[in-house]
């Protein structure tokens, strides 16, 4: 028997909710397949731009970095940094925007005409930019060794970082999903708030700059951001150098961690508590 | 304690959500932010009744009366804030392309539509054929559905909601799809879910066919039961009720939330 009764906003049972997710575990996937399918489907390139765009992507960054910044264009390494890097990046940034933008367009009625666990939107926005993710490292992988970083045994941190990844990028798409419900403002701020927040983590920049210029205060701010510890992991990963003499990877990789746990739990949490108020708000 | 018949139970139900209203006289005033208020709508208040297992029931009323968000509670969409309903058999609102995404091609969404509908992989595998052969839209559906024109695709979208197995159906969506000769097997289609489920509720409106196989129907009126009976009694004192001009706008249950 299924009952519908009023009950004080708050966290379902959790045992029911997961089981009822896990039901739809199938439409999570296809509805992603389709997400990722769907994309770019009317240009000449088609899927090709799933691989090209970050690509792109890192062109600019390294020509940006180059010119403005003055380290030239002839420095190979820096380019297979900055494409690994962005790569990354955009696997994030992906996870946040999509999720929290396949609960404010309701993806195709599932929100306003069946009772799907809600949190599904969100996981199935996150495995397309893990997909694509992966995807994009065809592009990636003859970079590496153009630019010389060949084989290493650092590439082990790769599937933890990933995995760490995933997780702080859906944990803030599900807390961030949950403000734009209320306040459809967070939408807007969304994109600038996340390239701020790129220019803040060592992607496009060697943390170690900031160290030589001596400013503690930086540093120690920029400890305190997340994706510095997991741009770190990933940067080691890909064969890159430690931001700081005295970094730990296993240390960075510990913390980004913890963060990941964090921001999933608080987000599962916070947006479980508050989807049943997603049909009406939208 | 469940009657042996009862397919649902709806016990003293409450109903309200918020939704963003433009405040009165916004447009003679200049404002930095926006000049929209939140009103809190009370749709349903204090609705009882039941429906027996195999009953077909009609819900009537005007509009506003409650009839969409008695069905999007019963659901699961929306929450009561009082009452409760106890089902006894897993609902589904039938809605036409529900999930689909108009990019990919038909044969694709029927996968995905059937999914979102709460089939099974190997359920969607197994009616692919069957939901294709009933859309009968040709070569179209491995075509993108953005190709389709508005019958083809609510045909296809037709043809996926109506072949998901459910114990209790519920119909607000109107069934009209496509050309003469589809919307006959359409109404053939959905008496036929009628039949398979084991109780059905439905929007008078949906469908004349569907409403016509009712036995049973509630009036709803402001958000609250005004009659329950045989279909024929009540259907005759909602007409009188409508020719005396008695069915009025009913959005005066809101009030200003902030």
């Amino acid at each position: 028997m299924l009952t519908r009764r009023a009950t004080r906003s708050g966290i379902p049972p959790l045992r029911q909710y997961l089981a009822e997710s896990w039901r739809y575990r199938a439409f999570a996937v296809y509805w992603s397949r389709a997400d990722v399918k769907a994309r770019n489907f009317d240009t000449l390139f088609g899927r090709v731009w799933n691989v090209l765009n970050p690509l792109l992507f890192g062109v600019i960054y390294f020509v940006f970095v180059g010119i403005i910044a003055g380290g030239g264009l002839d420095q190979l390494d820096r380019f297979g940094f900055i494409v690994g890097n962005l790569y990354v990046w955009l696997f994030f940034n992906g996870t946040v925007t999509n999720g929290v933008g396949s609960i404010q367009s309701g993806a195709g009625g599932v929100l306003a005409q069946s009772a799907i666990p809600r949190v599904i939107l969100p996981v199935a926005s996150a495995l397309s930019a893990a997909s694509l993710f992966l995807r994009s490292l065809i592009a990636y992988v003859p970079i590496h060794f153009i630019t010389g970083r060949g084989v290493h045994l650092e590439v082990v941190w790769l599937p933890l970082a990933f995995v760490a990844t995933v997780m702080f990028g859906l944990g803030i798409a599900l807390l961030l999903a949950v403000a734009n419900v209320y306040l459809r403002d967070v939408s807007r701020l969304l994109p600038h708030l996340l390239r701020l927040w790129l220019y803040l983590s060592p992607v496009i920049w060697q943390f170690t700059r900031l160290e030589s210029q001596g400013s503690e205060m930086v540093e120690r701010l920029g400890r305190i951001n997340p994706m510095y510890h997991a741009m770190v992991v990933w940067t080691v990963g890909f064969g890159g150098d430690l931001p700081g003499s005295d970094e730990s990877v296993a240390a960075s990789m510990l913390v980004f961690s913890v963060w990941a746990v964090g921001a999933l739990l608080a987000g599962f949490l916070l947006f479980t508590s508050r989807e049943d108020e997603f049909a009406t708000r939208n | 304690m469940r009657p042996a018949t009862d397919a649902i139970q709806i016990r003293d139900l409450s109903v309200s959500y918020s939704v963003v209203a433009e405040r009165p006289n916004a447009g003679r005033r200049t404002s930095l932010v926006r000049s929209t208020e939140r009103r809190l709508i009370h749709a349903l208040n204090g609705v009882s009744f039941d429906v027996a297992a195999g009953q077909v029931m009609a819900l009537i009323g005007g509009n506003g009366a409650g009839k969409s968000t008695l069905l999007k509670t019963i659901v699961g969409v929306l929450k009561p804030v009082g009452g409760q309903i106890d089902l006894y058999g897993r609902p589904h609102l039938l809605a036409p392309g529900m999930g689909f995404n108009r990019r990919l091609s038909g044969r694709e969404n029927v996968v995905l539509g059937g999914l979102a509908g709460g089939m099974s992989l190997d359920e969607v595998r197994e009616k692919q054929d069957q939901i294709i052969e009933f859309a009968d839209i040709g070569g179209f559906i491995d075509m993108p559905t953005t190709t389709y024109s508005s019958g083809m695709f609510g045909r296809l979208a037709f043809a996926v909601a109506t072949h998901i197995d459910t114990e209790i159906l519920l119909i607000d969506e109107a069934l009209s799809a496509g050309d003469a000769g589809f919307r006959e097997r359409a109404v053939a289609k959905v008496q036929e879910m009628c039949r398979a489920a084991k109780t059905i509720v439905v929007v008078s409106h949906s469908s004349t066919m569907v409403a016509e196989m009712a036995t049973h129907a509630v009036w709803l009126h402001q958000g609250q039961v005004r009659r329950t009976g045989e279909l024929g009694d009540v259907a005759e004192e909602y007409a009188a009720f409508q020719a005396a001009g008695g069915e009025t706008a009913q959005m005066d249950r809101s009030i200003a939330d902030r």
